[in-house]
C-alpha cells in the first residue's frame, strides 16, 4: 500500500466506506438492471442481484480488510465486534448479564466478609488493641471500677488505659426527637485508638470530663447532617441531649465507629462520679509481652477492688470477631458466592461454546475468503473483549448497588458486628472482573481457534452439511453443565438446610407471647433510700404506665427471658433424700405479680407471688423441677444453692430460647420483684405499643428524676436471635437461585442449540417415520443425563459441605432427607422446565420445510 | 492455502487484462470476464472488490468516482503503467506455464 493511500485512508475513512457503499450498491443496481432485461420480474430480479451478491457486509469487510492500517482495523475490529454481538441480541444480553451477575455478588459478598471477618479493625496497631475485663473461667462482667482503670494506668505494662461504655439518649432539635446511642468515653480514647480525624472542630482535651467539663460532646457527621443540616455553625453551639444541654464541640467522620457502629454521640468523662463504672480498652505495649502484661495486670487489678480477689482477666482483642456464628457463617456464605461465580462462569463458556457451529461457519467462510489465522483470533479476541467488557461494566456497577444497598439487605445484628465502614472493595473487584474476563476470552477464543484450524475447504464442506461439531466441544460444553448441575445442587442443599433451620427457629415454641408487648428499663437518679419510698415511686410510675393509651398490662422485672435473668451456675441441691449436687447453668428473673399473665406463661401449681414473700419463696419452671425431684410435686419442697435454701410456692411452664446456640436455653426459676436498682417494666398493649418518646414525655412532666432507657418491642432478643439464620438463609438461598437459575438456562440455551442444529436429523427422522413423542424423548434423554450426574456429584459434594453446615443449624440434621428430597424435586422440575422447550421444537421439524430450505 | 493463492493470481491477470480495453467498473469488469469466457468464469463479488482494491493498493489500478450511466456514483478503475507491465509478465508466465501443462498432457 503506498504511503498517500494509506494516508488517504486514515483522514478520509468516512468518504472512503461510502464510497465503497456506493460502489457496491451500484454493482446490484447493475445487477438488477440485468435480470430485468432477461426478462425477470422486478422483485426477482433484485432479490436474485441480492444472492448472487452474497452478504454486503461481508464484501466490504473484506476491502476494508486490504485498505486496512493496523490502528484502524483494530477500530474497525470493535465496531465488527459490537454489530456481531449486536446481531444476536439475547445472547449477548444473557452473557454479559450473567458475568456482571457474577461479578457483582461476588464482589458485593467479598466485601461484606473483609468488613465482617477479614479486616482489622481500622485502628492504628490494631491488633495490640483490646477490651479486658474480669472474671472466672465462666465468664463475669465486662465491666470494672474506676479504680482498677487507674491501677492498670499505674503499672506501665499498657500503652493506654481508657474507658468507653454506651447508652442510648434522645437528642432534640426544634420538633425532631431521636434515639441515638451515646458513648461515654475517657478523653484520651482517641489518641489511644488512633487515626480518629474530626471533620470539623476537634477532639476531646485532657482536663474535659473532669468536674465542671462534662457538658461537652462530638457528635457523628451522620447526626450532624441529618440532624442540623450539615451547619458549620454547630460547633461551639449547644445541642439538647436527654433533657441536658451540652456544648458541640468536634464531628466525627461516619467512618469512625467505636466503641459499637451506632455510636452517633461522644461524651467526655473521667470516671469520677459516683458508682459509675469503666468499660475498659487497652493498647498492650509492644515491648511487654502478653503474658507478662496479663500477669501484672491482674495482680493490679486484685490489689485495687477486693471483689477480683479470685478473678482472672479476659481479653476481647478488638481485631477478632470473637462471634463463633460470623466466623463459621460468613466464610461459607463466602464459599458460596464463589460457587455461584463458577457456575456463572461454566455458563457463559457454555453459551459461548454452544455458538461455536456457528462461529465455525463464519470462521470458516472468512478463512476461506483469505483472512489470515492471526486476523482471525484478533477478531474473536475483540469480540470477547467486548463481551467481556460489557459484563464487568455491568458488575462493577451490580456490586455498587449492592454494596449500598446491604445495610437494607442486611440485619442490624450483622452489620453491627463491624467498627470497619463498609464500602466496595476496589481488590475484590479487579480480582472477580479479571476472571470474569479470562471466563470470556477463554471460552469464546476457542471457536476462533477450531474455526481457524479446519482449512476453508473441509470447513465450508462442513457448513454445507450443516450439523455436526467437533466431538471435544461437545464434551466440554456437556462437562461445563455437569458441573453447573452439581455446584446448584450443592449450594440448594445448603440454602435448604438453612432455610429449613431458621423456619424450625421461629416455629419453636418460645413458652412466652412477646406479641404486643414492649419493654424499657427505667434508670432512677436520686433513688429513694427506704423501701416504702421506693414503692411509692413504683406504684406512681406504674400508675403513669396505665394511663398511658392502648396500655393493658403492667410488670416489673430485672431482665426478661431470654437470657436477660441473673445466670447463676453451679451446684443445685434439692431436699429429696440422699440427693446429690447437680451442676446447672440457671436464668432467675425477679418479677412482680402481673409478670406471668402478661407474658401468658402458664402457672401449672401453686400461687403467684404475693407482697410478703421474702426473697428466698420462689417459683420453678417444669425443667427445674422435673431434674431436682423427677416426677413428684415440687410445692412446699426446698432446694440449696451455695449458702441459700429456697422454698418453691409455684410451677410454671418452661420458657425456651430458640438458638442456634444450644447452651443459651437454660431452665428458670423466679424471685418476687422488690423495687431497688434499675427496673425493667413491661407494657402489655392492645393494637399498638406506644414510642418511647411518647412515654419519656410522659414521664419528663411528672418524675423528672427517672430517666427511659432502650425502650423497645419485648421480643427484640428473639429477633436479633432470628435475624442471623435468616440472613444466612436468605443469602444462601439467593446465590442458590442464582446458580439453579444459570444452570436451567444453560441447559436450555445448550439444548436449543442442539436442536437447532439438528433439525435436519430431526426431520429425516420424523420423514422415515419417528414419531413426535420419539424424538422429544430424544432431546429429554440429552437433558436427563447432564442432570443426574450433576446431582450425583452434586449430592456428594453437599455431603461434605452439610458437615461443615452442622454448627449452623437448628432442629434439622445434617444427613437430612427432607431437604435433599427438595433439592432433588426442585432440580427435576428445573430441568424439566428447561428441557421442554427445546424437546417440543425438535418434535415439530417439518421434513418438507427443511427439504425446501436446500 | 496454494489453491486459493491460485485462483487470486489468476484473477488480478483477468482484472489487468480486462482493463486494458479500457476503464470500467466492478460490474463491467465481471460481466466482461463472463462473456468472453463464455459462461465458464464467474467472479464472486467477495473475490471481486477486495481484488481490485487490492490491485489499487498495490499501484496497478487508478480509480475515480464517476456518475455512471444510471446516475449512480460509480467507481471507475483504469490501469496503470504499472499494471500494464505487470499484465506482461503475468501473461507471459501463464502462456509458459499453461504451454508446459499442454505438454505434459500431450505427452501423456
Amino acid at each position: 500500500m503506498t504511503p498517500l493511500t494509506r494516508l488517504r485512508a486514515i483522514l478520509q475513512r468516512r468518504r472512503v466506506a461510502r464510497e465503497l457503499d456506493d460502489e457496491l450498491r451500484f454493482h446490484v443496481e447493475m445487477e438488477t438492471q440485468a435480470n430485468l432485461t432477461r426478462g425477470l420480474s422486478p422483485a426477482e430480479a433484485r432479490r436474485q442481484a441480492m444472492a448472487s451478491f452474497g452478504g454486503t457486509v461481508q464484501t466490504s469487510e473484506a476491502v476494508r480488510d486490504v485498505r486496512a492500517v493496523p490502528f484502524e482495523s483494530l477500530w474497525h475490529d470493535m465496531r465488527y465486534a459490537a454489530r456481531t454481538l449486536g446481531a444476536s441480541p439475547g445472547f449477548t444480553l444473557t452473557a454479559a448479564g450473567m458475568l456482571a451477575l457474577g461479578i457483582g455478588i461476588t464482589s458485593a459478598m467479598f466485601t461484606i466478609v473483609d468488613a465482617l471477618v477479614l479486616r482489622p479493625v481500622p485502628f492504628s496497631d490494631a491488633e495490640q488493641l483490646a477490651h479486658l475485663w474480669m472474671g472466672t473461667d465462666r465468664g463475669g462482667r465486662t465491666l470494672v471500677s474506676p479504680a482498677v482503670v487507674d491501677a492498670w494506668r499505674e503499672i506501665g505494662v499498657f500503652e493506654g488505659v481508657e474507658s468507653a461504655t454506651s447508652r442510648t439518649v434522645l437528642v432534640e432539635s426544634g420538633s425532631v426527637v431521636v434515639e441515638r446511642a451515646l458513648a461515654n468515653v475517657t478523653p484520651g480514647v482517641f489518641d489511644m485508638l488512633g487515626g480518629a480525624q474530626p471533620v470539623r472542630g476537634r477532639l476531646f482535651d485532657a482536663g474535659e470530663g473532669s468536674p465542671g467539663q462534662t457538658d461537652r460532646v462530638l457528635i457523628a457527621e451522620s447526626l450532624w447532617r441529618s440532624l442540623y443540616g450539615a451547619d458549620d455553625g454547630l460547633i461551639g453551639r449547644s445541642i439538647a441531649v436527654d433533657d441536658e444541654q451540652l456544648t458541640v464541640v468536634g464531628i466525627l467522620p461516619d467512618a469512625f465507629r467505636f466503641p459499637s457502629s451506632e455510636t452517633a454521640l461522644w461524651r467526655p468523662t473521667h470516671l469520677r462520679s459516683d458508682g459509675e463504672l469503666a468499660r475498659a480498652y487497652v493498647r498492650f505495649r509492644a515491648d511487654v509481652t502478653r503474658d507478662d502484661a496479663v500477669r501484672v495486670a491482674t495482680g493490679a487489678a486484685q490489689a485495687a477492688d477486693a471483689a477480683n480477689a479470685d478473678l482472672r482477666i479476659w481479653i476481647y482483642p478488638l481485631v477478632s470477631g470473637n462471634d463463633d456464628y460470623l466466623e463459621q457463617a460468613v466464610p461459607l456464605l463466602a464459599g458460596g458466592v464463589v460457587l455461584a461465580f463458577v457456575v456463572l462462569c461454566a455458563n457463559v463458556c457454555g453459551l459461548l461454546l454452544a455458538r461455536l457451529t456457528a462461529r465455525r461457519r463464519e470462521f470458516g467462510m472468512r478463512a476461506a475468503l483469505g483472512a489470515g489465522r492471526g486476523r482471525l483470533m484478533r477478531q474473536a479476541f475483540v469480540e470477547n473483549a467486548l463481551l467481556g467488557a460489557m459484563g464487568v461494566g455491568l458488575g462493577v456497577g451490580l456490586a455498587w448497588l449492592l454494596v449500598a444497598g446491604a445495610r437494607g439487605i442486611l440485619p442490624q445484628p450483622l452489620l453491627t458486628q463491624t467498627l470497619n465502614a463498609l464500602d466496595l472493595d476496589p481488590r475484590a473487584l479487579v480480582v472477580t472482573s479479571l476472571a470474569g474476563l479470562a471466563a470470556t476470552l477463554g471460552a469464546g477464543l476457542l471457536p476462533a481457534w477450531l474455526g481457524t484450524r479446519v482449512d476453508p475447504n473441509t470447513s465450508l464442506q462442513v457448513v454445507d452439511r450443516g450439523a455436526t461439531e467437533a466431538r471435544g466441544v461437545v464434551a466440554v460444553s456437556r462437562g461445563l453443565l455437569v458441573v453447573e448441575v452439581a455446584l446448584a445442587c450443592t449450594l440448594l442443599v445448603g440454602a435448604t438446610l438453612l432455610a429449613r433451620s431458621f423456619v424450625n427457629l421461629t416455629r419453636a415454641d418460645r413458652g412466652i407471647d412477646t406479641e404486643n408487648v414492649m419493654t424499657l428499663w427505667l434508670n432512677i437518679r436520686d433513688a429513694a433510700s427506704d423501701d416504702t419510698a421506693r414503692t411509692l415511686l413504683m406504684q406512681s410510675l406504674e400508675g403513669e404506665f396505665r394511663e398511658i393509651p392502648d396500655v393493658r398490662e403492667v410488670a416489673w422485672s430485672y431482665g426478661l427471658p431470654p437470657g436477660g435473668g441473673i445466670i447463676s451456675f453451679g451446684d443445685w441441691t434439692s431436699d429429696r433424700p440422699g440427693a446429690s449436687p447437680v451442676y446447672m447453668e440457671i436464668d432467675r428473673y425477679m418479677i412482680s405479680p402481673e409478670f406471668f399473665s402478661l407474658y401468658r406463661i402458664p402457672l401449672i401449681r401453686g400461687r403467684a407471688f404475693t407482697p410478703s414473700d421474702p426473697g428466698t419463696n420462689v417459683i420453678v419452671s417444669e425443667r427445674l423441677a422435673e431434674t431436682l425431684w423427677g416426677s413428684v410435686s415440687p410445692l412446699g419442697r426446698t432446694f440449696r444453692f451455695e449458702e441459700e435454701t429456697f422454698l418453691v410456692v409455684g410451677l410454671t411452664g418452661d420458657i425456651r430460647y430458640p438458638s442456634i446456640d444450644a447452651d443459651l436455653d437454660r431452665p428458670e426459676f423466679y424471685h418476687a420483684y422488690t423495687p431497688e436498682g434499675t427496673p425493667m417494666v413491661s407494657l402489655r398493649c392492645g393494637a399498638v405499643c406506644p414510642d418511647s418518646a411518647t412515654i419519656r414525655h410522659r414521664l419528663a412532666a411528672t418524675h423528672p428524676d427517672v430517666a427511659v432507657q432502650d425502650a423497645g418491642p419485648a421480643d427484640r432478643r428473639y429477633a436479633a436471635e432470628l435475624a442471623r439464620p435468616r440472613a444466612a438463609a436468605g443469602l444462601a438461598a439467593a446465590f442458590a437461585i442464582v446458580a439453579l437459575t444459570a444452570a436451567a438456562g444453560g441447559l436450555f440455551s445448550v439444548l436449543s442449540y442442539t436442536v437447532g442444529r439438528r433439525r435436519r436429523e430431526f426431520g429425516i427422522r420424523a420423514a422415515m417415520g419417528a414419531s413426535p413423542a420419539q424424538i422429544q424423548r430424544q432431546v429429554f434423554r440429552l437433558g436427563l443425563a447432564v442432570t443426574v450426574v450433576g446431582l450425583a456429584a452434586g449430592s456428594l459434594l453437599a455431603m461434605l459441605l452439610t458437615r461443615s453446615l452442622a454448627t449452623l443449624q437448628y432442629g434439622v440434621t445434617t444427613s437430612d432427607p427432607a431437604s435433599l428430597g427438595i433439592v432433588v424435586g426442585i432440580i427435576a422440575v428445573t430441568t424439566l422446565a428447561a428441557v421442554w422447550r427445546p424437546a417440543r421444537l425438535a418434535a415439530r421439524v417439518d421434513p418438507m420445510l427443511l427439504l425446501r430450505e436446500d | 492455502m496454494p489453491k486459493t493463492e491460485y485462483l487470486q493470481g489468476a484473477l488480478a491477470m483477468l482484472i489487468l487484462q480486462t482493463l486494458q480495453l479500457g476503464p470500467n467498473h466492478g460490474w463491467g469488469i465481471r460481466e466482461r470476464i463472463r462473456q468472453v469466457s463464455r459462461e465458464t468464469l464467474g467472479v464472486s463479488q467477495g473475490s471481486l472488490y477486495p481484488a481490485l482494491h487490492r490491485l489499487e493498493a498495490e499501484g496497478l489500478l487508478s480509480s475515480r468516482m464517476a456518475p455512471s450511466e444510471n446516475n449512480r456514483n460509480a467507481r471507475i478503475y483504469t490501469l496503470t503503467a504499472a499494471g500494464r507491465n505487470r499484465l506482461l509478465s503475468e501473461t507471459n508466465d501463464w502462456r509458459e506455464f499453461s504451454l508446459a501443462i499442454q505438454r505434459v498432457l500431450a505427452g501423456g
